[in-house]
């Protein structure tokens, strides 16, 4: 077993510690930013049932023949505006996910190309201030799967969502609040505490 | 729609820069009026939104109230109170599309004008960069009309707003309201291309 | 040492993580997250090895992202493993990956466009080990996109492989998940035994415009749209429809006729059009079957009043014909009571054809027995040859529930002790006992359960001889009768008078030859309703017709059918009867609805004996023998008898002296009787006595016993005899039998 490699893999675990930890609060912001997009997004969507309930003809509308169609216009506008504004956070997400992914791809590399050297024992090995190599590694997987996962759900919910289909439009600000799972928010957060100690070390 | 709106305030120290004169000047001066009324419209129009939510609100709770037979708290005079503010504004909307046809009125004087002086093609040599004066009519009657029928609808959304329970039927009239169906984006391009034309927007 | 496997824990799924413990990783040369293959029954499953969190020795826990499509429906469980299932398998970097997609929605498998789906899958499979032909599993992320089929990777030096963001990912086809779930269930398929040729023209039918449209509209010919299935219940219509449609490898839309069928107006027509949807969707992804079972409770006869469920016919009938050659699905009806399906759905263009399962012949029972008994240890000295011949008029699911009966009886009788495990002879003969054919069920004409052989008849020889000619012999050796070119008899009449066994002697006829007795006598028959009697004397006929060879037993035919000759009112019920009968028997009523398999034709007999013999029998014994008893031989009606109807005339005498001793002799078997009894001399002194009368003295002689004796009888003495022959009478007189002495004829 190699001193070095077991240091240099200690040192790669606690950046891509550091990386996630900063990269969970982008994300965050992120995130917030989005809930008044979508919260629009509902708004225009119960617009858009509104007008598809309602016969202009037999509304004091009447007058305007062409109303319908033109108010539709500017939905279908408005709508369009929402979404891509929405699409630029998802860019913004991706490069978060991006950022985390390469981080943990990294140390998982450097593990392998000294996976010779660390015997089972060394990797699993725990102590009172420090989860084992195996318990870390482990986490920042799970984390990288939670943070691609998210990415994903977000991604194909925006990418199904069309304009002209009005109960998918209706039901996606309640799928995207759906798809936040604060607990395993939290859970990265533990992680994040569980490894202060081990940050500190150095 | 809020777009570059502030950043070009047609000043008289603007004017007195530029040495265009007749009707170039006219049609400059015009351009900025247009831009100019249209902000007002927006602001007008931003104020309203919030007073007809208010007003589909009160409606919409008293009406419940009135389901469930409980005499209406008070929000008839506060309801009378927003429809008077909602007037007011419909009422200012009405004077700045009053402005906008004397705008209109002008410029169909400078074709006349300028027919008179220059024969039935107009003048040879464009007054700006490209446009014809019969272009600049053309774009004027584009954002009347786009005005006039806005104003229409506003008027009747007035008219209907207080009295309407349907919940559906509410939100038909603050989206329209709101996205203003007869504006299309087509009307902001043109004042664009106005101001661009006079130089108003630098090329 | 072995490795019991429990279920993933939650935190770990959609990880590909197999958690072991780290002594067993070092031992098999495993460094943490070191692709790992473990197979289990059914499958094996890709994963990278970790330790466990609290390291224990002893467990295996997985993640099935990357696992045989097997395990996808029937993950492993309770399982315990042997270290050798686990082998770590090198996993080089992939330049790419052919893949199927298998999505969860046809919508979203039409909206989407093919750039998205790539991208999207290409970020789900990025950092996942793959193995040539596996499942991945994407249900963890819980988006329309649920597995990825791998169908092959290059370079494919190894068959594992690790994609990361380099690897070229290309998507052969997008598939919904229904039509991938029923692609893998096809794979096991049911034996169907004895439907060869029905199910070969079904496949045909359904290959052809499904498979090859091209050809078909290069011909110029519409395509047949539907096939309706037309069998009584229990033959296997849905089951040939599952298996020919699993055959062809199209997805079966099912519909059972009361599912469809709501509560509110409008709802059944809605649910219909929407089934109707669902195909079409189907049908775009590959060849497809709409399967209505039960088609007659959907659309019943359209009736005058506007009854719900005309208006579901006719939604139906719209549906069938707003179907365009360009949706490529057929439609199968399977009904047992055609006559009651709307005629408009029978009508070339709707229901093209009408495939006809009839109850099963002998060679198809034969084959179906065969099948069912595959998986049973049945004991060689079974002969299904001969199974299938006491079968008569079971269906498919009749036998197998007479085998599975087999299979109960054999069960007791070995928890009982004997450890052997077969399904004996005996216990297919008890079944037979508790199963009867279901299109006897519900019939009107009894089946007799008791059996009665010929000695246990006294006397008549002459007349048994003549029975077994003519009901026995054609059907045991049909054979000879084709060689001399005789034809069956369609009927024998049996007359005589009462009292002198003649029930007893076509039970004994039908006994001996096996085949299905059906018995009705005129209060079976009678209804208060015009039109009922002769509608139930059809259906009578149906139904022995479905199990042939069948006796149809007319008991007491004179009080069942009058004479027209003789009757007051020229209208009545009886003639109306008469009329029914007389055309059933010449084959006149006969629906084309009821056999099974095509017209054989008798050549060539290169089989061996019994095989010949078995084709004469299916051959020459479709029909009903109609066999009529009376003692008013004079009350029938003069066409019923003629030849080609009853042919054959029996006189059933009142038995002569020798025929009375040996029914003396028969009925005194069972009774302890004194030495003195001289049966010789009761026979000579009860002239006129018929079998009844002979019986019922045995019984007064043994009853006057116990009168006497006070119970302690052990014996009945010859005076008891005599005293009981002093007090009876005969019911017949001489005058009564000299009747029967002119023919009826």
């Amino acid at each position: 077993m190699s001193k070095a490699a077991l240091l240099s893999l200690q040192q790669a675990l606690r950046k891509s510690f550091q990386t996630l930890e900063c990269n969970q609060k982008v994300w965050k912001s992120v995130l917030s930013e989005c809930s008044p997009l979508m919260d629009s997004l509902a708004n225009l969507a119960e617009q858009w049932k509104a007008l598809s309930n309602i016969q202009i003809a037999n509304t004091p509308l009447k007058d305007f023949p062409d109303l319908e169609e033109k108010l539709r216009f500017k939905l279908l506008l408005a709508t369009d505006t929402v979404l891509g504004k929405l699409n630029e956070k998802m860019s913004a997400l991706q490069s978060v996910r991006d950022a985390i992914s390469n981080q943990v791809y990294a140390v998982i590399q450097l593990y392998e190309q000294n996976a010779d050297s660390l015997d089972l024992l060394s990797v699993t090995e725990r102590s009172a201030t420090a989860p084992s190599i195996a318990d870390m590694l482990e986490w920042l997987q799970d984390a990288e799967r939670y943070y691609r996962q998210q990415f994903l759900k977000k991604k194909t919910l925006l990418q199904t969502v069309r304009a002209d289909n009005l109960s998918l439009l209706e039901s996606t600000p309640e799928k995207w609040k759906s798809l936040e799972s604060p607990s395993a928010d939290n859970h990265i957060t533990d992680t994040l505490c569980k490894v202060s100690f081990f940050m500190e070390s150095q | 729609m809020e777009g570059p709106s502030g950043d070009i305030t047609v000043t008289s120290s603007n004017r007195k820069c530029s040495a265009v004169t007749g009707s170039g000047r006219r049609i400059k001066d015009g351009a900025a009026d247009w831009h100019n009324l249209r902000a007002r419209w927006e602001k007008l129009n931003d104020d309203g939104f919030v007073i007809a939510g208010n007003i589909v609100n009160l409606r919409l709770s008293s009406h419940r109230e009135q389901q469930v037979h409980t005499p209406p708290a008070g929000g008839a005079a506060e309801l009378q109170e927003e429809c008077c503010k909602l007037h007011d504004i419909v009422h200012k909307m009405v004077a700045i599309v009053m402005k906008m046809e004397r705008l209109m009125a002008s410029q169909r004087g400078i074709l006349d004008l300028e027919e008179f002086q220059f024969g039935p093609e107009g003048r040879k040599v464009p007054l700006f960069h490209s446009w014809t004066t019969k272009q600049f009519e053309d774009s004027s009657r584009v954002l009347l009309d786009a005005f006039r029928r806005e104003l229409q609808l506003k008027q009747t959304i007035l008219q209907e707003l207080g009295h309407t329970v349907t919940s559906d039927l509410c939100m038909v009239y603050l989206s329209c309201w709101l996205h203003q169906p007869f504006t299309p984006p087509q009307t902001r391009l043109t004042l664009e291309a106005l101001l661009l034309e006079t130089g108003h927007r630098p090329l | 040492m072995t490795l019991k496997l429990l279920s993933v824990v939650p935190s770990d799924r959609g990880s590909q993580r197999c958690r072991l413990g780290p002594g067993l990783m070092s031992a098999l040369g495993l460094s943490l997250g070191s692709p790992l293959l473990v197979s289990v029954p059914g499958g094996s499953c890709l994963c990278t090895a970790w330790p466990r969190p609290d390291l224990a020795e002893g467990f295996l826990q997985m993640d099935l992202k990357c696992s045989s499509p097997t395990l996808i429906s029937h993950p492993p469980t309770h399982l315990n493993l042997d270290p050798d299932q686990l082998t770590p398998t090198p996993c080089p970097k992939l330049k790419g990956v052919k893949i199927t997609v298998v999505v969860q929605s046809v919508e979203f498998k039409k909206n989407t466009p093919m750039r998205l789906v790539h991208e999207l899958v290409k970020d789900m499979l990025k950092g996942v080990y793959v193995q040539k032909k596996h499942v991945i599993n994407l249900e963890d992320i819980d988006t329309e996109i649920r597995y990825v089929v791998v169908e092959s990777i290059s370079p494919d030096s190894s068959s594992a492989g690790l994609i990361n963001s380099k690897t070229g990912v290309e998507i052969t086809g997008i598939q919904t998940v229904r039509h991938y779930r029923n692609q893998l269930q096809d794979q096991h398929t049911v034996v169907l035994g004895g439907l060869e040729e029905v199910s070969a023209s079904l496949r045909e039918m359904l290959q052809l415009p499904l498979l090859y449209p091209g050809t078909l509209s290069s011909l110029g010919v519409s395509c047949p749209r539907g096939v309706l299935l037309v069998g009584p219940p229990g033959v296997g219509k849905t089951l040939l429809v599952r298996r020919v449609v699993g055959d062809v490898g199209a997805s079966l839309v099912v519909v059972k006729g009361p599912e469809v069928v709501g509560s509110r107006p409008g709802e059944s027509e809605e649910m219909l059009r929407g089934v109707f949807e669902r195909a079409r969707t189907a049908a775009e992804e590959g060849p497809c079957v709409l399967f209505l079972d039960e088609l007659d409770s959907l659309c019943p006869r359209r009736t005058g009043s506007s009854a719900p469920e005309n208006r579901l016919v006719a939604q139906l009938l719209t549906l069938m014909d707003g179907m365009n050659q360009s949706d490529r699905f057929l439609i199968v009806g399977a009904t047992n009571r055609p006559d009651s399906l709307d005629p408009a759905l029978r009508r070339p263009g709707r229901f093209d054809r009408e495939v006809i399962i009839g109850a099963p012949t002998l060679q198809q029972r034969r084959a179906i027995l065969s099948v069912l008994c595959e998986r049973m240890p049945v004991c060689p000295s079974v002969d299904m040859a001969e199974l299938a011949q006491r079968t008569i008029g079971y269906v498919g699911a009749d036998l197998s529930a007479l085998c599975r009966e087999a299979a109960m009886h054999s069960i007791r009788e070995n928890s009982k002790g004997s450890g052997e495990q077969a399904v004996g002879v005996k216990h297919f003969h008890e079944a037979l006992k508790s199963v009867r054919p279901s299109c006897l069920r519900g019939s009107l004409g009894r089946t007799d359960l008791s059996l009665v052989s010929w000695e246990q008849i006294g006397g008549l020889d002459e007349i048994k001889l003549k029975l077994k000619q003519s009901i026995e012999w054609p059907m045991m050796y049909p054979e000879a009768f084709v060689r001399l070119g005789l034809c069956r008899p369609r009927g024998v009449l049996l007359y005589g008078p009462p009292g002198c066994a003649k029930t007893t002697l076509v039970r004994a006829a039908a006994t001996s030859s096996h085949c299905a007795f059906l018995s009705v006598s005129g209060a079976d028959l009678y209804s208060p309703f015009v039109g009922h009697s002769e509608k139930a004397l059809a259906q009578l006929f149906r139904q022995a017709r479905a199990c042939s060879p069948c006796i149809l037993f007319l008991d007491e035919i004179d009080s069942l059918i009058g004479s027209r000759s003789n009757s007051q009112t020229p209208n009545s019920v009886q003639t109306r009867l008469l009329s029914v009968l007389l055309n059933e028997m010449d084959g006149v009523g006969l629906k084309t609805v009821e056999g099974r398999g095509t017209e054989k034709i008798l050549e060539g007999a290169d089989h061996n004996h019994t095989q010949e013999q078995l084709d004469f029998q299916e051959v020459c014994n479709k029909d009903v023998m109609v066999v009529a008893a009376t003692n008013r031989p004079d009350c029938l009606d003069s066409a019923l008898l003629r030849p080609g109807r009853l042919d054959h005339i029996i006189y059933v005498p009142p038995p002569d002296k020798q025929a009375r001793l040996a029914i003396l002799k028969l009925c005194t078997e069972s009774m302890p009787v004194e030495p003195d009894v001289c049966l010789e001399e009761l026979a000579s002194k009860s002239d006129l006595y018929s079998g009844a009368d002979l019986e019922n003295l045995c019984k007064e002689a043994a009853l006057l016993a116990l009168q006497e004796e006070n119970m302690e009888a052990s014996a009945i003495k010859h005076t008891y005899f005599l005293r009981s022959l002093n007090k009876m009478s005969p019911s017949l007189t001489a005058q009564q039998i000299q009747k029967y002495h002119t023919s009826p004829r």
